[in-house]
């Protein structure tokens, strides 16, 4: 098991996180600003890579072409992907989910699993059955040697432009009036409506933006594993809300984070021996002990309202923490006095539950040091992965974007 | 006499056959502080639904500056200059104290998405005079938002500051009209005196104030005029002095009680 062998696992782990990435946002964006599972969103992704793929089709590249007319055409691909899908993102909002808003939350579910079926069928209508071929003379071939791994191009290429759309997202979001006007209407949709916010006109701006994302994923994966198929955004979606969901679903970084652990998860589980496995429960643990000891009490100590702040207050949120799981149950089982203290107490637990069971496959896999799991392994772990988060921790590892309203 | 700022003309609404506001009217004239009092359910509240757009009422106008705005949508009646507070604080906590007081202005700037995105000279004036303003609101409340906690998220403001936050972020609509439900609600009294005279101050800088208080000391200290109401109907208008000896008003928030007791 070489350095190289584990870095270019890394590699392509860090790539398909950052596409689940870039679908993960779309869900997250949505259920920020809706509390709606935009369970289309998948076949949003899988539009967007038949526009571009087919579009690259009917202009007929080749490996003739010269490179920089290939740009060219590469450039309106992508345009005319992100406009269409975009579009029809922009659609599926004011046909399936706008007249329904107000309804209980399934009806709205309902709704989005209906178009999810419509686009699939839509797809095979149009194209057919069978996959849709990316033309490879549009594919950048090739490979560099890094740290002695050889990686490809593409991998790069996606790399950098996932981090430059997220950075280009984190400003919209933080540093924009529209993105003040999204994080506004997702905390309390008729207070910003009070406000002079056009929530409306906010909402669809998210779903243009999330879909717009998606389709550029789906040109990535159309271009990162040559073809694509009507079905193909059904597993990807899927993917993505796990990660959605693992970062903590309505928290857009948390969607990245909770990608890049998927994606990195899937390409380490099945390329690895456990032996080397363990070693990331050992980092997993040694993180998980930081949050504990360090970072969850700091940040607990932020909420405490100005009138209650005094150091023996401080003192006592940290010792149920630090000292858990003693004071952390001896709270638990008391009266219960102080909502702030009971509540981190209840954290403490679980951070410490979660801490022992990363413990435990730490010593199980460093006892079956040699055994490696097999390919096929692949969506069980994601899914493993989603099990676990549901169990241990269904607010997600960022926490979901709560509604606090005080 | 100074200009009529709101005029209320008879509105009603009823929730299934209770009348929470019964053929209500009154007018708030500019630069006064109105107070609104009335026993528990009395249909304050509903009254500044009705007013801000969030219930339409079920018959009866409501003219702000003698234009009807009763119909138009919740954010439509913000723009055209009333701006409230809510007795439920309801403000964006995760956002910096800052980001809340630039919502408020939300409908004051005009830069749109292009303009965002490509930040656009236009945008960069009209965000950098937005936060100038917004820190100018903040700095009313000498003290309770300094700069450096601006960044910091609202729900790490204490319980006054973050109603005091509120007031900044209607404040940020530039309204006309300020609709304070229960500004002074939850607060121990040397805070309320503090609010009270941020009040009176507001009032004084040229704001018309139309509150809903609790607080008979805040009440007394702080209005030109008291509207008590009662099963959704006025029952008594004036001085402070004159509308808290009012017969029909001790005998509601009496009769109140000794039904509460009762009960
Ligand atoms: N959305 C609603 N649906 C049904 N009934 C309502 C609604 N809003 C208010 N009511 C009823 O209308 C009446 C008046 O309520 P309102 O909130 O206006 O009272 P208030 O004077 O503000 O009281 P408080 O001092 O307790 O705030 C109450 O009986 C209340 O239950
Ligand atoms: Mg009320």
């Amino acid at each position: 098991m070489s350095f190289e062998h584990v870095f270019s696992l890394t590699v392509s782990g860090v790539t398909v996180g950052m596409i689940y990435a870039l679908i993960a946002l779309g869900y997250t964006m949505v259920y920020g600003v809706l509390q709606l599972i935009n369970f289309a969103h998948g076949e949003v992704f899988t539009v967007g890579g038949y526009i571009a793929a087919s579009t690259l089709i009917w202009i007929g590249v080749d490996a003739s072409t010269p490179l920089w007319v290939k740009l060219g055409y590469f450039a309106l691909a992508l345009v005319v992907s992100v406009v269409v899908t975009a579009t029809l993102g922009w659609l599926i909002e004011r046909v399936a989910y706008r007249p329904l808003r107000g309804r209980s939350r399934i009806i709205p579910l309902l709704s989005a699993i209906g178009v999810s079926i419509f686009l699939q069928n839509l797809l095979i209508v149009i194209f057919g059955p069978e996959p849709i071929i990316m033309p490879t003379a549009i594919v950048p071939a090739g490979f560099v040697n890094v740290f002695g791994a050889r990686v490809r191009i593409l991998q790069i290429i996606v790399i950098a432009v996932s981090l430059l759309l997220m950075a280009l997202l984190t400003w919209i979001v933080k540093g924009t009036r529209i993105g003040k006007a999204m994080r506004a209407t997702s905390q309390d949709r008729e207070a910003a409506e009070m406000m002079g916010i056009e929530t409306n006109r906010t909402i669809s701006f998210t779903f243009v933006i999330g879909s717009a994302l998606a389709a550029i994923g789906g040109f990535i994966v159309a271009m990162y594993y040559g073809s694509l198929q009507f079905d193909t955004g059904f597993l990807y979606g899927l993917k993505a809300f796990t990660a959605a969901v693992l970062g903590g679903i309505g928290n857009i970084p948390g969607a990245v984070v909770g990608s890049l652990i998927l994606g990195l998860a899937e390409n380490w589980g099945v390329g690895l021996t456990l032996g080397l496995l363990a070693w990331l429960f050992v980092v997993g643990l040694a993180l998980g002990l930081y949050i504990q000891m360090v970072h969850a009490p700091r940040r607990r100590i932020d909420h405490i309202a100005d009138e209650f702040r005094t150091p023996e207050y401080e003192g006592r949120l940290k010792a149920v923490y630090r000292l858990a799981p003693v004071v952390a149950v001896k709270t638990l089982l008391s009266e219960r006095t102080d909502a702030l203290v009971h509540v981190s107490a209840r954290h403490a637990v679980q951070l410490m539950a979660g801490n022992l069971v990363l413990f435990a496959f730490a010593v199980v896999f460093f006892m079956n040091g040699d055994v490696q799991f097999s390919s096929k392994w692949q969506h069980v772990i994601s899914f493993a992965v989603l099990m676990a988060i549901l169990m241990f921790r269904p607010s997600g590892i960022l926490g979901e974007n709560i509604q606090e309203k005080v | 006499m100074a200009e009529v700022v709101l005029d209320v003309r008879s509105i009603t609404k009823t929730f299934g056959g209770l009348k929470a506001v019964n053929d209500l009217s009154f007018v708030v004239r500019e630069g006064e502080i109105v107070s609104l009092i009335g026993p528990n359910g009395s249909g304050k509240t509903t009254t500044f639904n009705l007013i801000t757009g969030l219930y339409e009422p079920d018959s009866g106008d409501v003219l702000l500056k003698d234009e009807s705005i009763a119909g138009l949508k919740p954010g439509q009646i913000y723009e055209r200059g009333i701006s409230r507070t809510f007795q439920m604080l309801r403000l964006f906590s995760n956002m910096s104290i800052l980001d809340n007081v630039l919502v408020g202005m939300h409908g004051r700037t005009r830069a749109n998405v292009i303009d965002c995105m490509l930040h656009t000279p236009r945008m960069r004036r009209e965000e950098a005079e937005s936060v100038a303003r917004a820190k100018e609101i903040l700095g009313l409340f000498p003290g309770r938002f300094p700069a450096s906690r601006h960044s910091q998220p609202a729900l790490s403001l204490s319980y006054a500051n973050r109603r005091r936050l509120e007031i900044a972020r209607a404040l940020a609509g530039e309204p006309a009209l300020l609709l304070l439900d229960e500004p002074v609600a939850g607060m121990n009294p040397a805070e309320s005196l503090e609010v009270m005279r941020q009040i009176r101050d507001l009032r004084d800088m040229g704001y018309t104030i139309l509150m809903i208080e609790h607080d008979m000391n805040v009440i007394m200290g702080a209005s030109d005029r008291v509207i008590a109401m009662d099963h959704g109907e006025k029952i008594a208008e004036g001085a402070p002095q004159e509308v808290a000896n009012d017969p029909a008003v001790v005998e509601a928030y009496l009769g109140k009680r000794g039904a509460d007791t009762a009960s």
